[in-house]
Order: C-alpha cells, then structure tokens, then sequence
C-alpha cells in the first residue's frame, strides 16, 4: 500500500476510533445547537420588521441572515479546535520515541507529512459535515435554498481550515510538547484574521492592496457570498502548500541534528 | 552484508564516534560492547539511516545508507533504546501498521504479524492496548516490530533493558534462533549477554573501537602469564616452598588459600603441581584461572583511561 495511505489510515482511526474525537463533536453540536435555534429565529423576526444595518435584501436572504452566522461560528471554533486535533501529530511522535520507527522506516518525510494532513483534513471534515447537518435540517422549514452556494460557502470554510491544518501540522513539527504546539497554533491561526486589519491601518494603496490581497478574510469571503475566483483556490493552496514544505523540511532535518 | 567505513559523528564540538570501521558477513550476531556514552547507539542510528553522518560510508547489502536510504531501511528492523510504540493502539494493529510501513507485501502481512506474536510470545497480550502493558512486554511489542518485516539485518539497541531474568533468557534464546536467517547487530553493556549469544564482539570506548574479534579470541588476548589458583587442607608457607621455581612471577595469599602468578609455561605449571604433591599439602584446589570477557572489557576501556 501507497505510504502516504498507510500513515493516514493509522492517524485516521486514532481519530475516528477514540471517545475523544467523538466527544470534541459533542461538545461542538452543542455550541451550535444552541446558537443555530437562535440565529434561526431573530432571522424569522427580521423578516417581519426590518432591522437596521442590513439592506433589505440581504435581511431577507437566509444566507446571510443565517448561514452566513452559522459559517462565522464554525470558523471561530476551528481556529481552536484544529490546533487540538494537529497537536499530537508531530510532537508526541518524538516525545513518544516514536518517530525513530518513522525516520528509519523506509516512507519519505513528505509521506509523514502527507499522510499526516489528509488525515487531520479526513478530521475537519467529519466536523464540517456535522455543521452541514444544521442547514439540511432547515429544508425541513424552508424550501427556497440555493444548494450550490451554499456548498461553495462551506467549501471555503473548509479550504480555510486546510490552511490552519496545514500550519498547525508545522507547529506540531517545531515542538516536543503538546501544549506548546497547541499554543503557537492558535496564535497563528487567530493572527491570520489579524492580517486583514492591516487594511485600515496602512495608508499607501499599494500596502493596502498587498493586505488586502494576503488577508484570508478576502478570499473567504467571496467564496461564502457563492464566488468561485480561482486565485482565491490558487492563494488557500500555496498557504497549505508553503507550511507542508516547512514542517516536511523540520522532519527531514531530524536526520541532521545531533539528538 | 553490512560495511562500515571511516564512520565520523560530530555533536557540535564533541565527536560521539571517531573512525569506526567494520565489516559482517550476512548471519553474523555481533555485539556491541562499551561503557555509557561510547557511541553505540550514535553508531546504530547511523546504520539504520536515522541520522546522516559527519563523514565516512556505510552500507547495507550493497546500498549506501545516506544515498539510498529507502532501500536501506527496507532490509532492516530496528529496536531503538525506547521501543517506538504508541499506546494508543492494540498489539496486533500496531504490528500491522509497522508491517505496512516496511512495506511489507499485502498478502504477506498477516502471517509475518502471526510470526512476529508467537516468536515474541506477545499471544496472551495480542488484543490489548500497549498503553496497559507492562514495560517487558512494551519492550517485547518493540522486538516483534523490529521482527515483522523479517528484515535482513536487526538492529538491537540494549534489546533485554528492563526485562525479567526469565524475558532476558527468553530474548537471548529468541536471538540464538534468529541467527543464520538474520544478521543481527545488539548493542550492551552486559558482558554474559554478548558472551551467550555473539559470536563476534566489537568493544567500543569513547567513540574508537578498541577491541574487534571472535569471544574466544578475546578472552585469549592477555597472553603471557596466568594465574593459578590454589587451596590447601594442610597450612603452609608456599612462599618459602616455591621461591627457588623459575617461572614463578608472583606469589600472595596465606596459610590455605594461595595465588601464584607464573608465565604461563606448561612445564612451570606442573612443576609447581608436583611439588604440593610431593611435600604433602593435601592439594584440594589447583585451577588456572582463566581471564573472561569481563576482565579484557575492563582492561580494555577503564584500562586505558588510568594510564592517560
């Protein structure tokens, strides 16, 4: 079998085979089911009487009135939840021993790392697809949702959390400790919605143009209104691509450090 | 089967081994002997292509281990100081996985992992976690991982470290029946254990090998004079009595109980028998004794640092 398939199918069923992942998804149709029954009903009333802020056809549009909500949510508990399931990965290998049998079996550090990430991703989309419950459930109420954007919404969510995987995979390769992997990711994945503040505070267009262009925010954005713009694709996989190529150069670097 | 030349590893400005060279043939068992910190492991992890070289070569079947560490690491099993387990998984899938890393054929798997259980006697503990085991059997799962691929060459690093007197003896038989398939290289610091097992033995001691040969060449290494020892019924002053024997270097001990130390000829041995007879002793004791792998270990490497 494939190498790459083999480091996956094992991280794999250390996910989907221990309580704790099920328990983390617990904890998450929690948090959304509480919020997802509100967001539902304030968007009922505001169809009703119209509320400041939102022009009148995004008040009446159940994408942004609700799933947009919904989406932002399940952002926000990505950035903290990912860095819990990527932590393990790298560092309890080495603290483990563990990655002796890595290093001198005969896989490449890309298949570690590879395989590694289609798993922590195989992850994401198992929470992913419990947040996709909540929108199906609503067709039961409502019968007018475009489905194509909706899943292009969800589509650049989850390219989004591809991008934090692919960073926290990287933390996870810096450090011996969990905690500390843990810590450096969510750091980096709150940061990436920081750069996006870099717009109002540069003044010269060209600065702001750059911001504009690395902030994610930009690129999620359309892609949560139902855009599908290539660059948006071209810059989410060069993020993943540039933190897979660091965190693959830590592994191999082991072969050269004197531990 | 296994060829190292000029083998160099710096650790920062500390050089761990310093010119290691050695050759086995395939089916040898080698020991690696030396003292903590002599650069055993360093040496072994170079083997296995964990970690690259300062300078030198090595190579495995032919294969360099730092240009085609693939199809290096392809042909052995290795038993690092902490046997890499995750406690996290059960006996039998952790084998599993290890066996499909090593990639070993589909349809192979299965029965390599049955081998690997029953040579290692994991069966009782199979469908368990190795997060409950104890640290024999971690230790245990750890030789069945390095087993699983059925590996040209093993690499044992301190392979009986924290087993029970009746596992080391287990691990040692287990050895014993895995030369001649495998070539197996086991690193320690217990002398019995190379000398039940090995039939070759590299001393290693502060990064540079010191001694490399069979076990009995070894023990015959401190040629030129011998020790006897002697115990008697009847009280008498050997002092006096072989003072005038040529050959006789040294003489210490009191009453019953005598050490003499001669120069190893055969002739002076038996002079020195006849006499005791002779002048009536009651001869109860009279055995050479022998220099072991113990000895030539501690002249070897504590030798040489008292006469720096």
């Amino acid at each position: 079998m494939n190498s790459i398939l083999v480091m996956t199918k094992k991280e794999l069923k250390g996910f989907y085979f221990t309580p704790t992942f099920f328990f983390v998804a617990f904890l998450i149709s929690v948090i959304l089911s509480l919020l997802y029954p509100v967001h539902f009903s304030m968007f009922a009333e505001g169809l009703q009487m119209a509320a400041p802020g939102l022009s009148g056809h995004q008040q009446s549009n159940i994408h942004y009135g609700l799933f947009l909500r919904h989406l932002s949510y399940l952002n926000l508990i990505l950035i903290f939840i990912v860095p819990a399931f990527s932590m393990k990965l790298l560092s309890e290998e080495k603290k483990m021993r563990t990655f002796d049998l890595l290093l001198t079996s005969p896989i490449t550090s890309w298949d570690i790392v590879l395989g590694k990430f289609l798993a922590l991703s195989g992850a994401i989309l198992g929470i992913m697809l419990l947040a996709l419950l909540y929108p199906v459930m609503t067709t039961l109420l409502v019968n007018k949702i475009h489905w194509p954007s909706l899943l292009l919404a969800f589509g650049g969510i989850l390219s989004l959390s591809l991008v934090y995987a692919a960073m926290n995979l990287f933390c996870s390769s810096l450090t011996e400790s969990v905690l500390i992997a843990y810590i450096m990711s969510v750091v980096l994945n709150v940061s990436v919605w920081f750069v996006g503040v870099g717009v109002e505070a540069v003044d010269s267009q060209t600065a702001r143009q750059v911001f504009e262009h690395i902030s994610l925010a930009t690129h999620l954005s359309g892609m949560v209104e139902g855009l599908l713009r290539v660059q948006s694709f071209v810059f989410f996989g060069t993020f993943v691509g540039l933190f897979l190529f660091l965190a693959e150069r830590v592994v191999e670097s082991h072969r050269w450090r004197a531990l | 089967m296994v060829e190292v030349k000029n083998l160099c590893k710096d650790y920062g400005p500390t050089r761990a081994i310093d010119q290691i060279n050695f050759t086995l043939k395939k089916g040898d068992v080698v020991g690696f002997l030396g003292p903590n910190g002599a650069g055993k492991s360093t040496t072994m992890k170079i083997i296995t292509g964990f970690m690259a070289p300062t300078s030198g070569q090595a190579q495995i079947a032919g294969f360099d281990v730092f240009e085609e560490p693939l199809e290096v690491k392809k042909r052995i099993g290795y038993l690092p100081e902490t046997p890499p387990v995750y406690p996290d998984m059960y006996v039998t899938d952790y084998l599993q996985f290890v066996a499909e890393l090593k990639k070993v054929p589909a349809i192979e798997i299965k029965k390599n992992v049955k081998i690997a259980i029953e040579k290692t006697n994991l069966g009782a503990v199979a469908n368990r976690l190795i997060g409950t085991l104890s640290k024999g059997f971690k230790q245990r799962v750890g030789i069945a991982q390095a087993l699983v691929s059925q590996p040209e060459v093993l690499i044992l690093d301190e392979p009986t470290v924290g087993l029970d007197p009746k596992q080391v003896l287990e691990i040692r038989d287990l050895i014993r029946e895995l030369k001649g398939d495998h070539t197996i290289i086991l690193s320690t610091h217990i002398l019995p254990e190379v000398q039940a097992v090995c039939d070759k033995v590299i001393i290693i001691n502060k990064g540079r090998i010191v001694a490399e040969d069979s076990i009995a060449n070894l023990g015959r290494l401190e040629k030129g004079s011998s020790v006897l020892q002697i115990k008697l019924r009847n009280p008498k002053d050997l002092n006096s009595l072989l003072s005038s024997q040529s050959g006789v270097l040294q003489i210490s001990g009191s009453l019953v109980d005598w050490e003499i130390q001669f120069d190893g000829k055969d002739q002076v041995h038996d002079e020195i028998l006849m006499k005791l007879v002779q002048t009536n002793s009651g001869l109860l004791e009279f055995s050479p004794k022998k220099l072991d792998l113990e000895d030539v270990f501690l002249k070897l490497t504590y030798g040489q640092e008292a006469k720096l």
